[in-house]
């Protein structure tokens, strides 16, 4: 599938804080989003996920001959990643069971596979900011979602954490998924990306 | 000193001993006060979510009515109440006047503006992200309205607490459109004031160590809660 963004300008009030004509995004494709403080990438990503409305423009979800349409194609993760008041478990079923689906392997695999199988039973807001945002991965990886748009997950994370968070981003682009990876600052994680987009003085410039 | 140590031993012998009419009466008090909060709950809580997560013109009078309706005396409701319900007012017609509908119509009117403050504290207090993360999880309107309800549970329990504290322990709007009539309106809390009117006590002191009891045990459940739940904790 690919994100096809067209038009697509935010204001707030008579201050425009970007206007992209034209960008897309495809799965399997990784984008480093660079951008000062405050340039708009959350809300470029919350427009891209379909969480905020932009003042113009539309940002359109099309998917190949054969793909599925569904909701959880693209997914969004927050900078502070939210915790649903259960456990780590109950958080990765959470995106299935919406859809009806009961599937305790493809749970234990995501919990495996994001290393929290061990702290499945935990309540999940005792979690550290690594295994948070492991446990968010974990929760969309379950869904397969196309696309992965990821709000600077390395924020306050230690070496250790980026490097895995690293790994799972590769392995998320070995399964055929996109991700568009904010930051601020080029870090270790952005180094494998394909491509660069640059917000700033409120245009996308795509490297 | 003897006198008041003789009235509650005799009063806790009468409630031991399944005195039909006193329990009669706290079922009247339960079972009025429960249809009330029932039939408030849901309206209440989706006004409280309306008015935490929209912006329309009037919200903040709406929010200002809703919490200058907190502190209006249960009588002055009970008073209203009778008026619009009695034989010359505008609801005469339906004759509900020392009902128990009258009762519950009357607590619903005390509890709904608790129930919609307490509510909308919550679901302000409520993380922003909870929403957003459901909905990109695949969650439609309806399913992330439940997951925020579910995040904010406790504090939605504390309302619901609260409120139902409320209205069981209010005299003036039950007397009022109830007229206290026994095996049909007499509650709790106007059947006390009757007994000890007539310097019954016994009755009275029964009923009111099964207000206290309920009050303790709801308060303890709070408490509970509380300590299980970050979000009311973040209310708190």
């Amino acid at each position: 599938m690919r994100l096809q963004l067209t038009n697509v300008s935010q204001k707030y009030g008579a201050e425009r804080l970007f206007s992209i004509p034209s960008a897309t995004l495809h799965s399997g494709q990784a984008v480093h989003l660079h951008g000062a403080n405050g340039a708009g990438k959350s809300t470029l990503m919350k427009i891209m996920a379909g969480l905020q409305t932009p003042t113009t423009g539309k940002v359109d979800r099309l998917f190949e001959m054969g793909e599925k349409t569904n909701r959880q194609a693209v997914i969004y993760l927050h900078q502070q990643t939210y915790l649903f008041d259960t456990d780590v478990r109950a958080n990765v079923e959470y995106g299935l069971k919406l859809r009806g689906e009961k599937n305790p392997r493809k749970v234990d695999e995501a919990l495996t596979w994001a290393r929290l199988d061990h702290i499945q039973d935990r309540a999940a807001y005792h979690l550290s900011g690594g295994e948070r945002q492991r446990l968010a991965l974990a929760r969309a990886l379950v869904l397969n979602p196309q696309i992965i748009l990821l709000d600077e997950p390395s924020s306050n994370l230690d070496a250790a954490s980026i490097e895995r968070i690293q790994e799972m981003l590769a392995d998320l682009k070995n399964r055929g998924a996109g991700y568009l990876l904010a930051c601020h600052q080029k870090n270790l994680m952005g180094q494998y990306c394909d491509q660069n987009w640059y917000l700033s003085e409120s245009q996308l410039v795509v490297d | 000193m003897t006198d008041i140590w003789h009235t509650l031993m005799q009063a806790l012998a009468q409630l031991a001993s399944g005195d039909s009419q006193l329990w009669g009466i706290v079922g009247v008090s339960f079972s009025v006060s429960l249809s009330a909060l029932l039939i408030a709950l849901l309206p209440a809580l989706s006004l409280g979510f309306i008015l935490a997560y929209y912006r329309f013109p009037g919200r903040w009078v709406a929010i200002s009515l809703l919490n200058s309706l907190l502190a209006v005396p249960t009588v002055v409701v009970g008073l209203v109440l009778y008026m619009l319900l009695s034989r010359a007012g505008p609801l005469g017609d339906y004759h509900l006047l020392f009902t128990q509908p009258a009762m519950v119509i009357g607590q619903i009117l005390l509890c709904f503006p608790l129930l919609v403050s307490m509510s909308l504290s919550a679901f302000q207090a409520a993380d922003h992200r909870v929403l957003e993360t459901a909905r990109t999880l695949g969650a439609n309107r309806w399913q992330a309205f439940t997951t925020l309800l579910f995040e904010v549970r406790f504090a939605l329990m504390a309302a619901v607490v609260t409120a139902f504290g409320r209205i069981i322990a209010e005299v003036g709007c039950a007397m009022m459109v109830g007229g206290n009539i026994l095996h049909y309106t007499r509650n709790i809390t106007t059947a006390i004031a009757l007994e000890t009117g007539k310097g019954e006590f016994v009755q009275g002191v029964a009923l009111g160590i099964v207000l206290l009891s309920m009050a303790l045990f709801m308060n303890v459940t709070l408490g509970w809660m509380q300590s299980n739940s970050r979000v009311l904790r973040q209310v708190s």
